[in-house]
């Protein structure tokens, strides 16, 4: 008798564990399967590569404006195996007007570029008339005996030539596109900063350099206020150059060791 | 009984291993270096977003950045950064990679990367990231080496000198797993 009801006790025993293991496993199973199916939602419900297709849209308008032919690899990558799970930029957060392309913003900094490349060269290249007329100046005043020279008259065609590249330098600096929304930090702050020293410079000396020869081929001494050409000449050079080296700050030292 | 048992915990190891999970990007740091014979240069941005979905045991992950958001301390450098590359036509900088799930865990990650910048799509094969996992929080960091041509990009000139090619990328990513 006892031999029987142990028997029948381990068969019940063994029952309920098999009955809590299978009901644990479905409880797994289930789980698991809802965890999964309600990520494959999550991801159905995500959009399909805003960003790409509004690049790919934006290519068109590109296009149509004219503009330089984007590269064949801006189009959407081949699709994958897994396509269906890639990941969008609008599943990051960024809204369709963050990733939309703008033609016409980039024609306009294009523009500006091209502009800003011709102020940097003829800028360059103004030093050397700059630098020959502060050479020239040597030559130019008199000390005694004053009257028409030929080292003022030099002094004077190489300002004037120094003046007039000046001028088209300054004119593809005001005359590049400003783009709207742009806080100027850094090194630019000292390279325009200083065009408040130079710019007058530029306009005051040849004035002041004028006068001063009026007076030096009259026979007379500079004096009064043209007296001031050289002091404000020397300003405006010094300022110049502060500008040219504030653009390209901070310059790396040991440049010639560069590989 | 303990057949059934096995049986039943093997059948729902895979269903349990399967079960997707996201990752999401908590902070970044992404510095660019150019080089010229006058200037170093470093742009950076700490405005990356990013995204991981791991299924399968597959996990792809997405990271994009505004070409705007970087800044190399110069606010006119960077106005030429964005025209050379196109940043107004193509504003967004994004990476794309996939993993084996089982890649999350070890100290070191080999990925390949695609990488769409300026209208163009360059692939890097099997760069070599560290990782650092502190908890739930996955630390990343690593350089790619891009340069200016792998982008079509034309190297710009400053005093008539181009920049040199190189444009390697530094990467530094704390990611989260939800």
């Amino acid at each position: 008798m006892q031999k029987e009801d142990r028997k029948i006790m381990s068969f019940r025993k063994e029952q309920r564990t098999s009955t809590i293991v299978i009901s644990i496993a479905i409880l797994l199973i289930v789980m698991a399967s809802t965890l999964s199916s309600s990520a494959q939602s999550a991801d159905a419900s995500l959009p399909d590569a805003p960003a790409l297709k509004l690049l790919a849209s934006n290519t068109d308008q590109a296009q149509q404006n004219q503009a330089p032919p984007p590269a064949p690899s801006a189009n959407p990558p081949q699709p994958s195996s897994d396509s269906q799970k890639q990941l969008s930029l609008g599943d990051l957060g960024l809204t369709p007007d963050q990733v939309k392309g703008n033609a016409k913003g980039q024609a306009l900094l294009d523009k500006r570029t091209r502009m800003l490349k011709d102020h940097q060269r003829l800028g360059l290249l103004t030093t050397i008339p700059l630098a020959a007329t502060l050479f020239a100046s040597a030559g130019a005043p008199c000390n005694h005996n004053c009257g028409p020279s030929t080292g003022a008259d030099l002094h004077a065609a190489l300002g004037s030539v120094t003046v007039g590249m000046y001028a088209a330098t300054a004119y593809f600096a005001i005359a590049a596109p400003k783009i709207p929304g742009t806080e100027k930090k850094g090194a630019i702050r000292w390279h325009e900063a200083l065009a408040f020293i130079h710019g007058p410079g530029m306009v005051l000396t040849p004035i002041l350099g004028a006068m001063a020869l009026k007076q030096q081929n009259a026979g007379e001494k500079v004096h009064g206020i043209a007296a001031a050409h050289s002091a404000v000449a020397l300003t405006t050079a010094t300022a110049y150059g502060a500008s040219i080296i504030a653009v390209s700050w901070p310059i790396k030292i040991k440049f010639w060791e560069h590989k | 009984m303990k057949r059934l048992f096995v049986i039943l915990a093997l059948s729902t190891l895979p269903c349990i291993a399967q079960s997707d999970s996201q990752w999401v990007l908590d902070s970044s740091t992404l510095s660019y270096h150019v080089s010229h014979p006058l200037h170093e240069v470093d742009g950076i941005s700490h405005a990356a977003l990013g995204k991981g979905v791991c299924h399968a045991g597959q996990c792809s992950f997405l990271v994009a950045a505004q070409v705007k958001s970087f800044f190399s301390g110069d606010s006119n450098r960077d106005l030429h950064m964005i025209q050379v590359t196109q940043g107004a036509q193509f504003p967004i900088v994004s990476v794309r990679l996939h993993l084996p799930e089982a890649a999350l865990s070890s100290p070191t990650i080999d990925c390949d990367l695609e990488i769409h910048f300026a209208g163009q799509t360059a692939n890097y094969q099997h760069l070599a990231f560290q990782q650092t996992v502190q908890g739930n929080v996955h630390r990343i960091t690593g350089t790619i080496p891009s340069t200016l041509t792998d982008f079509k990009i034309t190297p710009p000139s400053f005093f008539t000198v181009a920049l040199r090619n190189e444009m390697p990328v530094k990467v530094e990513l704390t990611w989260h797993s939800l």
